[in-house]
């Protein structure tokens, strides 16, 4: 049904040529910092220590990869993100779909209010909720535990209009069908608009797994326990570790670097593993109207 | 039935809400007004309810709770340790809590949560800020009661942490003070012998050129300064006699030295730094951390900078353990220039402390742990670490584990606040000269908006040392944007 | 009403996670929030009711003004570049033919969306500094010594420094939202816009963009509700010496609230930045149509 490549006709050659160099252009910018990233952490403590963007190699080295391991024993935290990260989003991906499954229900009773009473959520900053979200953790006992940093931040606006704008390509009168030969909710929402809708369902996981993954705010407020920090609030650490005033010991910029790429890597992963199932389901389902 | 009442129930406050989002803020702002009571009720009851809880513990042999921001172990094993090397010591029962970032946002959270701690770590500005929020218990009588605080620490430290004649706090470490570091290596191979360096801004202006003359590295500048946090000038502005921060004047108004026309001289040499090139631009960029990295062995773009005591032994002790020689690379310190009466003047770090808050249940364990903290055993704790884990001892001599290298000698205070410490493994090369100059160092004022300081003294001086405006416009604006912003007062 | 009600009750029990969620952990809080802007908060309790002079105080103060115009201009501008931008490179990928390559590209082109502030920050500091890449290559060009340029130290150059790196940051995000539309278009339009003789650059301009509109919609519509929300960039790439021009409200009211403790204060600036976004995104939705399409 949709496109075939090759049908298309092609920019003319000195078009193409623009666009040769724009696609450099753009790859060089983009990917410089990223490049810089490991380069540093894959060389030695002195060479990584000097200033200055380093494209290339003075002394290759994986001391910055021990040391975070050794000393600043980031495995742990690692392992404490991928599972509280895993297990919030695919929670998270459930709950939107349904929510955004409800919001696509034509003529229902209050649609707009719940729409309003969802986006308003995406609105809030956090410095407003700072201390009262500390205060509600406590009275709901969530502080220094998995549950908390599993909940706090587990749905999300956001997900939820992806999950609606998604559903809304799904031709409705597929839904209004089933329901006049009488199956239930649950039924048409798992056989008719789950399957049609798995791009939509993968872009969702991959995007709030980015948003969780990266998250500080709230694991900050959560957890003093130290078994049970989180990656993103290690790396914070080291990369500003000006809390010591007389300051003394820093993790070496290598380390520093190599644990941006242990941070990295897991979302990159997904993101290659997802790409194809992404492309579609970032649509955002907007070819509709 | 009954679910079909529920579900109408939360349609209608779905509704409400709903409407809320749509009519903006007006009714946002009436309703939470009217919910404001219970809201607080309901923090207030959790808080006693904490209370309670916490004076049953100290029935059960004192329990003293601390809530820290870099004392203690690096991991959840070596905390472990650590607490039961100072429960030991002390004979209290210690839990740590320990935040793995942002400990100023957490910090704020969990005291407005009613969270109840005998001690919590504070910076100087966030001690000012709490003991005028009275969120913070008075000790001045527990401290003049206390053979060992009032003997192991030196007076001057109660001083300057003492507000309208109270102490709320107790020593984390003690604050060492910033020198000027100088590449030795350098200075060696332009002739100079750093000692007989003339400590006036001409003086240090040749030295500066010939150190430049000397140096093969590319885009080298003999002189840095971090600039953009006004940081720090104490060593420099001393030729002025000025002080840096804020003072008050003999009306007892708020006023900041170095923004009056008596500093114009030293801002004037600061630009022809700048101009004639001996000045890395840099500086009105940087942060302390880029200034390290250009001190340091590794680039040695910079010959001359101001940093902590400590950093002069860390950047010799970082070139010895890359396998570098004193002729390869070496730092040394000097206090800086010399006021019009023949003296120096340095800068102190702002004290890290331990404050014992308002709703603290076990005050007199605190002062307990103050006391191990203000002994050679505490000190040790918290700089070289525990026995056993971070070193080693055979016939009296301390050796470091693989784990205590790599901790570097700071478990939260590497230099301990008892007066008499001795370090058991030494100081770092070069460390105990820069330690020596600490008779002309003081702090500076604490003021609650430090942040505005900075941002306008570090933009306004940038302007003058770029040329953007005249020394005399510059520092005119400076103080009329002090005033404005409420950082000073005439 | 009622009887419709009845017929979804099916529906709304699947809405009731969610709105228990966001009741417990947006809306409580929120209201907690907003109690504590018209208050003057002390840490250890005691706090009064003030009513609004919180609000006053922030309305009042020349800092809080600056802040907000530096955001809304940072903001936007960010915004608009990285549309362009996302939309470029999702049209060059769109002509890239080969699969690896196409893909490579696009992960490279996401990467920075993926890292935080902290650690891109850092890079670009590095890239404007008087001895970085950008002095370098100028140096390449100037006749003869000069003072390297502080590109950071520049109020001038500061806004245009934040909104090419935000934009920088985000362009790939947008390029991906871009890159499924465009995908997943129908090739039919473009078959017989090639027997009308058009070439392909006037294919892009009149079928691929026109076709793409509501996704620009959608990705404008959410860029609104974080439009006031930048927070990490400037607090990592911002001077004393460019703050003026760059820094933002969520920096205010980092300094205010959590480094001064003057929560009141944080808060009411916090309620009112809420405010500030309901406005623009109703108006941008307004604009936009952008509801209209699911009614």
């Amino acid at each position: 049904m949709r496109k075939k490549k090759g049908t298309r006709n092609e920019l003319s050659r000195k078009q193409k040529m623009i666009a040769g160099v724009l696609v450099l252009a753009v790859v060089l910018v983009m990917a410089l910092p990223m490049w810089n990233v490991i380069v540093v952490a894959t060389s030695d403590k002195l060479s990584a220590s000097q200033s200055g963007v380093k494209l290339w190699w003075d002394s290759f080295s994986l001391e910055g990869f021990s040391y975070v391991f050794t000393v600043t024993k980031l495995l742990r935290p690692f392992l404490n993100s991928l599972f509280v990260t895993t297990i919030a989003t695919v929670i998270q991906v459930v709950l939107s779909a349904f929510a955004g499954y409800v919001l696509i229900q034509k003529d229902l009773p209050f649609r707009a209010a719940i729409t309003s009473f969802v986006m308003l959520t995406m609105m809030i900053p956090g410095d407003l909720t700072l201390i009262s979200v500390y205060q509600l953790n406590k009275q709901l006992h969530l502080l220094n535990s998995y549950t908390g940093l599993i909940a706090n931040g587990l749905i999300s606006g956001f997900s939820i209009l992806l999950m609606r704008n998604y559903f809304g390509t799904v031709p409705y009168s597929m839904a209004e069908a089933a329901r006049l030969d009488g199956a239930g909710e649950i039924r048409i929402f798992a056989k008719i608009f789950l399957p049609v809708s798995l791009p939509g369902l993968a872009t969702v996981f991959f995007m709030e797994y980015v948003g969780k993954w990266n998250s500080i705010m709230l694991p900050a407020t959560l957890v003093t326990d130290q078994n049970k920090y989180t990656l993103p609030l290690m790396l914070k650490a080291m990369i500003q570790s000006d809390s010591s005033t007389s300051g003394t010991s820093i993790a070496p910029e290598n380390a520093v670097m190599a644990a941006i790429v242990i941070s990295t890597l897991p979302l990159l992963l997904i993101y290659i593993f997802a790409q194809k199932y992404l492309l579609e389901g970032m649509n955002l389902g907007a070819e509709k109207g | 039935m009954k679910r079909r009442k529920c579900l109408s129930v939360l349609a209608a406050a779905v509704l409400s809400v709903g409407m809320l989002a749509g009519c903006g803020g007006n009714g946002a702002a009436e309703n939470s007004a009217a919910d404001g009571g219970t809201a607080d009720s309901a923090a207030t009851a959790e808080g006693s309810q904490a209370v309670t809880e916490n004076a049953a513990g100290e029935e059960a042999g004192g329990t003293v709770k601390m809530l820290v921001g870099v004392t203690g172990g690096k991991d959840d094993e070596e905390m472990r340790l650590f607490v039961d090397e100072m429960e030991k010591a002390t004979g209290l029962q210690i839990e740590i809590e320990k935040p793995a970032s942002d400990y100023d946002q957490v910090m704020m959270q969990k005291l407005s949560g009613g969270e109840v701690y005998d001690l919590i770590y504070v910076s100087a500005g966030q001690y000012m800020n709490l003991a005028e929020q009275e969120a913070l218990t008075d000790i001045t009588d527990d401290v003049h009661a206390s053979d060992i605080l009032t003997n192991n620490i030196d007076q001057q430290e109660w001083d300057d942490i003492t507000i309208d004649g109270k102490i709320y706090a107790g020593f984390n470490k003690k604050e060492v003070h910033r020198v000027v570091a100088l590449n030795n290596t350098l200075l060696k191979k332009a002739g100079i012998d750093y000692k007989t360096i003339e400590p006036t801004m001409d003086g240090y202006y040749e030295v500066f050129q010939k150190m430049r003359q000397v140096s093969d590295t590319e885009d080298f500048y003999p002189f840095d300064v971090v600039l953009s946090e006004a940081w720090d000038l104490q060593p420099w502005m001393a030729a002025a006699g000025l002080k840096t921060g804020v003072l008050l004047n003999e009306d007892g108004k708020k006023y900041v030295p170095i923004s009056t026309d008596e500093a114009a001289p030293v801002w004037e040499w600061f630009k022809k730094l700048y101009d004639d090139g001996l000045m890395d631009p840099s500086s009105f960029v940087d942060k302390t951390s880029d200034m390290r990295e250009k001190m340091g062995a590794s680039t040695q773009k910079t010959g001359c900078s101001v940093d902590w005591a400590a950093w002069v032994g860390l950047h010799n002790a970082n070139a010895e353990s890359a396998g570098l020689t004193a002729e390869d690379y070496e730092v040394v310190s000097l206090p800086g220039l010399q006021t019009p009466d023949g003296k120096y003047m340095l800068g102190k770090g702002g004290a890290s402390l331990f404050a014992v808050p308002a709703n603290a249940q076990n005050v007199e364990g605190a002062i307990r742990v103050l006391e191990y903290f203000a002994t050679q055993e505490g000190g040790e704790l918290l700089s070289v670490g525990i026995e056993g884990y971070d070193y080693v001892v055979e016939d009296g001599v301390y050796t470091h584990t693989e784990i205590g290298a790599a901790h570097g000698n700071d478990h939260g205070a590497p230099v301990p606040i008892y007066k008499d410490f001795v370090a058991p493994m030494g100081y770092n090369t070069g460390m105990e000269e820069a330690l020596g100059y600490g008779e002309y160092a003081s702090i500076e004022m604490t003021i609650p908006n430090e942040a505005d300081y900075k941002e306008i003294v570090g933009k306004w001086a940038i302007k003058m040392v770029k040329g953007e405006t005249s020394i005399e416009d510059g520092l005119a604006g400076m103080r009329q944007e002090l005033l404005e912003r409420g950082v000073t007062e005439v | 009403m009622y009887k419709k009600i009845k017929r979804y009750r099916g529906i709304y029990l699947m809405l009731v996670p969610v709105v228990l969620y966001f009741l417990i952990f947006s809306y409580y809080p929120l209201l907690l929030g907003v109690v504590n802007s018209l208050q003057k908060v002390k840490l250890l309790g005691g706090s009064t009711f003030v009513g609004l002079k919180n609000y006053q105080e922030v309305f009042n103060s020349a800092v809080y003004q600056r802040a907000l115009r530096n955001t809304l201009v940072v903001g936007t501008g960010t915004f608009l570049l990285q549309f362009v931008w996302g939309l470029m490179i999702a049209l060059l990928l769109n002509e890239v033919k080969n699969k690896l390559a196409r893909s490579f590209i696009q992960t490279v082109t996401y990467i920075p969306y993926l890292l935080s502030w902290a650690v891109v920050g850092g890079i670009w500091i590095t890239i404007f500094s008087p001895t970085g890449m950008i002095n370098g290559i100028l140096k390449l060009f100037a006749d003869g010594p000069s003072q390297p340029v502080v590109f950071l130290s520049e109020p001038s150059y500061a806004r245009a420094i934040m909104i090419f790196t935000g934009a920088w940051k985000g362009a790939g995000y947008f390029a991906a939202l871009f890159l499924a539309a465009i995908v997943s278009l129908d090739e039919s339009f473009y078959e017989s816009a090639q027997i009308d003789g058009a070439t392909r650059w006037q294919q892009i301009v009149r079928i691929t963009l026109p076709q793409i509109v509501p996704t620009m919609k959608v990705v404008t519509v959410l860029s609104a509700m974080s439009l006031l929300r930048n927070f990490d960039q400037i607090f990592v790439m911002g001077n004393a010496s460019i703050n003026d021009r760059v820094q933002n409200l969520l920096v205010r009211i980092y300094n205010d609230g959590i480094l001064e403790f003057n929560v009141g204060t944080a808060t009411a600036a916090a309620t009112m930045v809420l405010m500030i976004t309901m406005v623009i995104s109703f108006g941008v939705r307004k604009l936009l149509r952008y509801d209209e399409a699911y009614d």
